[in-house]
Formats: structure tokens, sequence, C-alpha cells
């Protein structure tokens, strides 16, 4: 399985979650795992997503993300989940 | 399972404090190429080079994009130039040939720079040697992307004064032939002690003999990442300082060792090391000196600045070893002054002088790097120049390296620039003070006795 990270972080308002997931629910990519706090108005959200069933390439990812997150004001990018473990795990 | 505040780390790094990897160097053996045909030499020279690497960008862009950390050089180290023409060149203008031949094969495969253009003369030169040293003035000046590094001592064999005298002429010759351009060849050529084989940074990346065919070599993120966490700590105890300086490393290393086997895996191409330097750019806040500052000093340069220095090369490496399986080239920290804003910034108001870089290289890897001086200042007191250096990686058995630039027709405080990577800064001045009699004796400085270990 091909696990990638999605963090998000921006200005909290209504529908950001379900904008995201509709984004990953039309192109293939299941959702293992979701994290998030908000804080002072700001949301901070990690999800671990299964990009096996997904068709595009990483570049198409990264920019239909970019594209939803302007549709909620907020910056998300998508990577590679081996570089969190190997900075963050001996 | 990765946590919400460790993902975040990770992202803050890249888009807040400069956290990529700075080269992934390919090293590619030219010794299967050697040809006492010139122009066959140069064809095969051009093959092997864009054969071995012709994906070599396209695979550095993919994993940074799949990892979300841009790899910002995509850059090939050959086997020193000096040993490939050796059989085929008869003049330096046959040498100049053999660096056009590179300058191209890397416009080919689209990486920034091709090192090499070397020549190991620590002990003794042969004619070989010769006349590529005598080519570099040319050999720079007709091209773009091709650096050149000469190795003049050793802790083992001691300095070739003779070559020492040679190459303060040669980099007075080379910021002639580049005056337009404030003397930017001089950028491009390094002279070295105990240089590494597996160096993946520029400009004294070469490909040892013994080297494999092919090796693939990393050089970590840069000074940003660091100065960022230590902001975080500001003004708490040596051991905290320590700590998250070494802390800091390992992190920034993993990204390193991670993309160095990602690449070769994917380039077919054996994994060579992680070289662990930081090394700034004039980017804001990527820069060695923010954190010497950091660390308490109120410019670099002041006094304590080689204490700071020596604890955070030593707390890199501790971080850093830890984190790779194999560890090499110069792993240290950098020490530039036109490439490093603050360093720059640092020299312009009188804070960091000649005299304190080169204290301070006795401590960090590398040496006096990209100083602009003034472009009358007499070979010979270049030559006193790398002499001092030399000796300090002889004496110490450490990696030294000298990077001046006279720059012609300008003096002590007028502004050089370079561009992109290579920065700018006002020239600083020389100590006036001649050492012609001692550099024109003639003849080697023996190896130092702390080198008969056998």
């Amino acid at each position: 399985m091909s696990k990638t990270i999605v963090t998000l972080v921006g200005k909290d308002r209504v529908g950001i979650i379900a904008t995201v997931c509709n984004f990953f629910a039309e192109n293939n990519i299941n959702i293992l795992d979701l994290k998030q706090t908000t804080s002072q108005g700001y949301i901070n959200m990690m999800m671990i997503v299964d990009t096996d069933l997904y068709e595009g390439s990483v570049e198409n990812l990264n920019k239909g993300l970019e594209s939803v997150g302007a549709q909620v004001g907020c910056i998300i990018k998508a990577q590679h989940e081996e570089i969190f473990d190997m900075m963050h795990r001996i | 399972m990765v946590e919400l505040d460790e993902a975040f780390e990770t992202v803050n790094m890249v888009s807040h404090e400069n956290l990529d990897v700075r080269t992934i160097t390919m090293g590619i053996s030219l010794l299967d190429c050697i040809d006492p045909n010139l122009d066959r030499l140069c064809d095969k020279i051009y093959r092997k080079i864009t054969e071995s690497a012709k994906d070599l960008v396209k695979v550095g862009d993919d994993i940074g994009n799949e990892y979300g950390v841009p790899v910002i050089n995509k850059r090939i180290s050959i086997t020193p130039a000096a040993l490939i023409g050796g059989a085929a060149c008869k003049t330096p203008e046959d040498f100049v040939k053999i660096a056009q031949t590179l300058d191209a094969a890397a416009k080919e495969v689209g990486v920034n720079f091709i090192g090499g253009y070397s020549a190991l003369v620590q002990k003794g030169m042969t004619n070989s040697d010769r006349l590529l040293i005598e080519s570099i003035p040319q050999a720079l000046a007709e091209t773009e992307r091709v650096c050149s590094s000469i190795s003049l001592g050793s802790t083992r064999t001691g300095i070739n004064m003779d070559a020492v005298r040679l190459m303060g002429e040669i980099i007075i010759k080379t910021a002639e032939a580049t005056k337009e351009q404030d003397s930017l060849g001089c950028a491009k050529l390094v002279v070295f002690c105990n240089p590494p084989d597996d160096n993946p940074f520029m400009a004294g990346a070469f490909h040892g003999v013994t080297e494999a065919d092919r090796v693939i070599n990393v050089g970590v993120s840069g000074p940003g990442v660091v100065k960022h966490e230590l902001e975080k700590i500001h003004g708490q105890s040596f051991e905290v300082l320590c700590e998250t300086i070494k802390r800091t490393a390992f992190k920034v290393t993993r990204v390193g060792q991670l993309f160095a086997k990602e690449a070769s895996s994917r380039l077919g191409v054996p994994f060579g090391i992680v070289d662990l330097s930081l090394a700034p750019t004039p980017a804001i806040g990527d820069s060695i000196a923010d954190i010497i500052q950091e660390m308490g000093m109120e410019r670099a340069g002041a006094p304590g600045t080689t204490a700071a220095l020596a604890i955070l090369n030593d707390q890199v490496k501790k971080g850093g070893v830890m984190a790779s399986s194999y560890v090499g080239g110069l792993s240290g920290a950098f020490i530039p002054v036109t490439e490093d804003k603050a360093m720059a910034e640092a020299a312009e108001v009188g804070a960091l002088t000649l005299e304190k870089l080169e204290a301070m290289t006795c401590v960090c890897s590398v040496g006096l790097d990209m100083i602009a001086i003034p472009g009358s200042t007499p070979a010979t007191t270049i030559s006193g120049i790398i002499a001092d250096e030399m000796a300090i990686g002889m004496v110490n058995q450490k990696t030294t390296a000298v990077r001046l630039i006279p720059v012609i027709g300008k003096d002590v405080g007028d502004f050089a620039q370079f561009g992109g990577l290579l920065g700018e800064a006002k020239i600083m001045p020389v100590n006036k003070f001649g050492c012609g009699d001692f550099v024109n004796r003639g003849g080697r400085i023996p190896a130092p006795i702390h080198s008969f270990k056998n």
C-alpha cells in the first residue's frame, strides 16, 4: 500500500474537511486516518491516505489539492509517508 | 504512526525554514574513456556522462515532488581530468577542449555544475597535471558550468609549495580572464589540502580513483533549519543548545539518507555517502553567520565565534552520523562569505576579517571560501594565504581549502557581485606585508611528524 500524508493548515470555517474528503472520494483515494486540532480560529489537520487506486501522478494530486486549498482558504500538501517516519523515528 | 505535531514540524521546516536536499551529485569514473586521440577522448567523455546522468535531473525532481522536499541542485563529479587527459593532451589548449566537452555534457543533462576539472599534485606534478593547471584560466573563462579543484597538500605527503606558488599565479590569471564578470572564474576554482574523494559539493567535487564506476552522493540541507530550531531555545544552556543542534541535524540528515537511497535505487547507481555539511546560500535565514549570531555573538567574527563554530560543527556530526549509514565528503560547516548573507554583512561592518576566518577554519570543514579580495593582491600573497590554510589542514589532519576571488579593477570596500547562489559581498582587505621570499623558495614542505603512524 502506498501511504501518503496530507497536511492542511489555514483559517477554520464550515466545510473544510467535507470539501477535502469529497475530493478524495472523487479520486478513489481512501482515507486511513485523520487527526485535527483547532486553535484561535485556525485549523491544523493531517490525513493518512491510501493512493493505490488513484490514477494520477503526484503532480496531479498536488495540483488537485492546491485548487481544493484555494476553495477552502487553506494550504494543503501531500507527501510520501516515509519522509515522516525517517525524520521522526529511529 | 506519525503524530500531528511531527507532521507539521516537517511541513514547517520545508515551508518556513528552508529544509531541502542541497545536492544529489553523481560521481562518474572516466578512467575507461582514456584515449591517446583527443577527439575520440572527448567523444567518449561526452557519451559516458550523458548516458550515465541522463535521468539524474528528472529523478531528483521526481523524488522532491513525491516527498515534498525540494532537491536544489543536481550535479556531476568526474575523475580528475588531469588523469584522463594525460595521454591525449599535449598543450593547455588540448585540456580546454576537455573542459568544453564537460560543459556541453553538463548542459545536455541539465546539471548546473560539473566538478573534477582537477589535478592531485600534493606531492609532485606530472606534465599532464601542469598542462591542466596552466589551462585553468582559459577553461574557466570559456565554460559556464565546469568547476576546477587542485589538491596541493595532505597530511601524508606534506605540501607541494611549487604547486602553491603556481596556483597563486593561476588564480590571478583566472581572475584576469573573467574580469568582465567580477572575476567569476575564481568562484569555480578551489585548492585543497586533504580533499575527500566523495565530496558532493562544488567547486571541490571530484570522483576519486578509489571510487566505483558510478556513485550517488548527497549533500543535506543548509543552516536555515538549525537556525530556526535555535531561535526556539534562545538564551538556554550549552547542554540544551548542543542537544537541539544534534536533534535537528539528525532529522535533516535522515531526509538526505532517504533521498540518497531512493535516487540510488531509481538510477541503478550505488549509494556512496551523505555529506553532513551545512551549506549556506544568499537566501535570508539560510546562513551560518545567523546561527553564530543566534548563539550569542553580536556579529559573526566577534570573540567567541570560533568556539560557536566548533560547537556547531561537532554537534552536526554527532547528530548526522547516527542518521546515515554512510557519512563522508566534507561533513562540516561551510563558512563562505559571499554565499552567506549575514557573513557578508559581518565582513562589511568589520566584525569578520580574513585572519578571523582563518582561525575559524581550524574547527570547521573546508576553509577560506568565496572571499572577494582586491584585484591588485600579489600572486605571492595569495600563495602565502594558501600555504597557511594548507598547513592548518596538514597539521590537523583535516580538509582545508581556499577559494579566493581577486576582483580585477576593484579594491577594498568596492562591491563584487557573482549572482545566484554565489552571492555578493564587499571586497575584504588583505595583509599588505609580503611573503614572496618564502613562497619562491621552491620545493616541498615535508609531511608532519604525526603522519608517521606505521
